[in-house]
């Protein structure tokens, strides 16, 4: 077999869509592959990213276009990789399409979402609200593209999408396929997912209703979010007065992450900020074991949130969480420098969840090894192959682009050593 | 050595004080005044030799004051004591009725999210604060350590294997009482029995007292004065928990202890009651003989007993309950160690010690009543051998936790130390 220059990339958040332009603007050719039907992954469900509070869709939009510019990437939404085969520089790779049941004539017009009968919960709102079954995954979705989910909504059920649409974009007749690839390197960026707080049984277990995660935080927070930027709490969207951050809510726990998740301080730190920019007379209180803030901006940022006087830091770390009847939260915690065990109740409570990088790397058709810790154990990864990102350490999005470049360097080199 | 300990404790105060200034170093500035601690690195190995190996992973997120049914709300254990025992601390930690009101759920050491095992460190602290309180201080650290085992054993063997000798009694097979039955105290007549006994146990009490004395004034003297609640209703009501082990119901892990520690300890009252009732039997026909009057008919005197006799019944039920009691200890033990922590060589001492008690006395009962004499004369010895180990022993090994305990407890409720959260 001819030797295969061709690089793949299972996962379109921004490390997958890095190492994929990176890759194609060094001349070879690169295949995106993205479960959800749009790319862009965690980043495009934060509403700003630290440390400069400037949207995400400016640094996702420069990908974007460098993909749209680039005939050397293909990219497959709604796309599973079933199996990997081979060896560096000539792996068979069996993907499987999910049918979208909109194909590329869809402009976005959103009549077939209006005509839809059907509604099915918001997943890139984490459940916070429902949209059509006929719908487009988000404001800024790339491909601009709707979505009809066929669970939601059976085959009979999608009848008025089909009449609704004047663009013939609509094709219910759609099946989900296999296709063969062939190529010489792989990278893998299946990034990561929030802590499962039904593990956290201390932590309410997931089923307080007004204890979010500091995701859904974001996705509260967005403009195109469930409550249109308002944030206000899940059961009764009861504005809010008094707000908790409970730190390390999985991590840094051998029970859970055993690792520092890295961001979930900043992400606290900035989710102080949402709140007391829409909430001027609201208190926010930070449950933490240490703030860890590293790097001199990260560290000023700190310092620019602990200077606000409604915004109490307190020193130990929750352990129990209960519901009161008013669905308010209370909290216990140890005040370690207060000297008290001390039950607070606040109207709503952000766990900051860590990142959970092993919770996407069993769908990728060969098994992706990890270490004790749940980080993948790169010298373990066969050659030709590279992880990315956050599932090799809890990283943000400056981070995550640099590695994912470091692993298109690496593919090139591959292929190309052959 | 006082002067090191009150600098070593001042320095610790201030390094606490300028930590709470550094937390609020936004707000209010405090210069660093470069106070220092001096850590007791020899009490610190201590602590890691005596079962407390994880010490050193505690990070202080205070995850177990929080999952602490135990713990009052102010100044909550055990994250205070995870500290003060990184640094050595052990004033701090000693005089503290804290690490007693701990009765070791360890749900602390399984939500632990470092694997340090909380329940297990304070039990090595208790584990030394009973020996910092022995009364003589060698065979409080001797009990504590494994190769002192065999000395240890060695004493109640040598003692016993003197006086059999002195009795010419060391022809097993042929020792009979009167009546041709193999009689225990055909062995070794009570008087020997006694001899031995009462001496030990006395000992024990004393030291015992002489040491939770000692530790109720280290307690007075860090709290800055005598407790201002009743000690009368202190200990009334401490009596009242320990009868229904109420405590023991907080845990949650480990809440299946509460039926075998209150087998073991309600057999242990049962074959208290037993030993005095025999020493009624015996000693009882002879006082009123003395007294002048006729002994009562059911004053049995010499062993053995029928076993129709009530006191062979409250023996024998007893002896069942412990047999079940501390089966249940070393099941529930073995069932939990991967979450709870496996505990040290000075926790499975007192176990075995009293599974041995327990399992010698019921094989001493049955191989007399089969009539197989060296062998259950050689049973009933061991059984001697165990029962000097576990009184004498008492104020050294764990068995001394229920006086240190009970101390703790009292202090803490005339101290008004609620369990209760705010």
């Amino acid at each position: 077999m001819a030797e295969n220059k061709k690089v793949l990339v299972v996962g379109g958040g921004i490390s997958g869509l890095t190492s994929a332009v990176e890759v194609a603007e060094a001349g070879l050719d690169a295949y995106i592959v993205e479960k959800n039907p749009y790319l862009g992954g965690r980043v495009a469900q934060i509403n700003k990213y630290f440390w400069k509070l400037c949207p995400p869709n400016c640094g996702l939009e420069i990908q974007f276009k460098r993909i749209k510019n680039s005939p050397r990437v293909t990219m497959y939404t709604l796309a599973e990789v079933a199996n990997i085969s081979g060896e560096e520089g000539n792996f068979a790779v069996k993907l499987k399409l999910n049918p979208r049941y909109v194909n590329d004539k869809c402009v976005g017009c959103d009549e077939c979402a209006q005509a839809c009968p059907a509604y099915r919960e918001n997943d890139f709102n984490f459940g916070m609200n429902k949209s059509k079954a006929a719908y487009l995954p988000h404001a800024q979705a790339f491909p601009f593209q709707y979505v009809i989910d066929a669970n939601a909504c059976p085959k009979d059920c999608m009848k008025p999408c089909l009449e609704a649409c004047k663009y013939n974009a609509i094709d219910l007749n759609m099946q989900a396929e296999t296709v063969d690839l062939n190529v010489g390197a792989i990278v893998f960026a299946t990034g990561w997912d929030p802590y499962d707080t039904k593990k956290l049984d201390l932590l309410g277990g997931g089923k307080v209703k007004n204890v979010i995660t500091n995701m859904m935080m974001e996705r509260l927070a967005s403009p195109d979010g469930p409550t249109e930027g308002k944030i206000v709490r899940p059961s009764d969207g009861k504005e809010i007065k008094n707000i908790a951050f409970v730190q390390c809510a999985g991590s840094r726990d051998e029970n859970h992450l055993p690792f520092c998740s890295y961001i979930c301080c900043l992400a606290s730190l900035k989710h102080a900020i949402y709140i007391r920019e829409q909430y001027p007379d609201a208190k926010v209180k930070i449950f933490y074991m240490d703030i860890r803030t590293p790097g001199l901006y990260e560290n000023r940022f700190y310092c620019k949130v602990k200077d606000d006087p409604k915004v109490v830091f307190t020193k130990g770390k929750v352990a129990n969480i209960a519901e009161e009847p008013s669905q308010d939260v209370t909290v216990v915690v140890e005040d370690i420098y207060g000297g008290g065990k001390v039950k607070e109740t606040f109207d709503m409570v952000v766990l900051a969840t860590g990142m959970d990088g092993a919770a996407n790397g069993s769908k990728v058709g060969i098994q992706i090894p990890y270490a004790d810790d749940g980080l993948v154990d790169d010298a373990a990864l066969k050659k030709g192959m590279y992880a990315v990102g956050t599932m090799k350490s809890p990283a943000d999005v400056a981070r995550s682009v640099q590695d994912a470049t470091a692993a298109a360097i690496k593919s090139i080199q591959s292929v190309n050593r052959r | 050595m006082a002067e090191e300990k009150t600098e070593a404790q001042e320095a610790k105060a201030d390094a606490a004080k300028a930590a709470e200034a550094q937390v609020e170093v936004a707000k209010a500035p405090e210069p660093f005044t470069g106070a220092t601690v001096t850590p007791d690195l020899q009490f610190v190995n201590a602590i890691i030799k005596g079962g407390g190996e994880s010490l050193k992973k505690c990070y202080q997120c205070a995850t177990c004051s929080v999952v602490c049914n135990l713990t009052p709300a102010d100044k909550p254990f055990p994250r205070k004591e995870m500290i003060n025992a990184q640094w050595g601390l052990k004033d701090k930690l000693f005089g503290n009725p804290d690490i007693w009101l701990c009765h070791q759920c360890s749900d602390c050491t399984a939500y632990c999210p470092r694997g340090a095992k909380p329940g297990e460190v304070l039990n090595a602290v208790r584990k030394l604060s009973i020996e910092n309180y022995a009364v003589p201080k060698f065979l409080g650290k001797a009990v504590g350590s494994p190769g002192a085992l065999v000395p240890l054993l060695a004493i109640p063997v040598v003692i016993f294997l003197i006086i059999l000798a002195g009795l010419g009694h060391l022809n097993l097979a042929s020792i009979r009482n009167e009546a041709g039955e193999i009689a225990y105290s055909a062995l070794l007549p009570s008087l020997y029995i006694d001899g031995v006994f009462v001496p030990v146990f006395l000992f024990a009490v004393v030291s015992l007292l002489i040491g939770v004395t000692r530790y109720w004034k280290d307690m007075v003297q860090a709290a800055g004065g005598k407790p201002k609640g009743s000690i009368g209703s202190a200990i009334s009501a401490t009596i009242g928990e320990i009868l229904t082990h109420k405590r023991f119901e907080k845990c949650n892990l480990t809440v299946s202890r509460k039926l075998a520690h209150m087998l073991v300890f309600f057999s242990f009252i049962g074959l208290a009651i037993t030993t005095a009732w025999a020493i009624m039997y015996l000693y009882g026909p002879p006082i009123m003989k003395f007294m002048g009057m006729e002994p009562f008919g059911w004053m049995l005197g010499e062993s053995p007993y029928p076993l129709t006799d009530p006191l062979k019944w409250l023996a024998n039920i007893s002896a069942i309950a412990l047999m079940f009691g501390i089966s249940l200890v070393i099941s529930n033990r073995m069932k939990n160690q991967e979450r709870a922590g496996k505990g040290g060589y000075y926790d499975w001492l007192f176990i075995y010690i009293v599974f041995a008690v327990m399992a010698t006395g019921i094989l001493s009962q049955l191989l007399r009543l089969a009539d197989l004499s060296a062998l259950s004369y050689i049973m009933y010895f061991s059984h001697l051998v165990v029962v000097f180990f576990l009184f004498a022993y008492a104020p050294f090994s764990k068995m001394a936790h229920m006086l240190y305990r009970a101390t703790a407890m009292v202090f803490a409720k005339a101290a008004e130390r609620d369990v209760e959260v705010k």
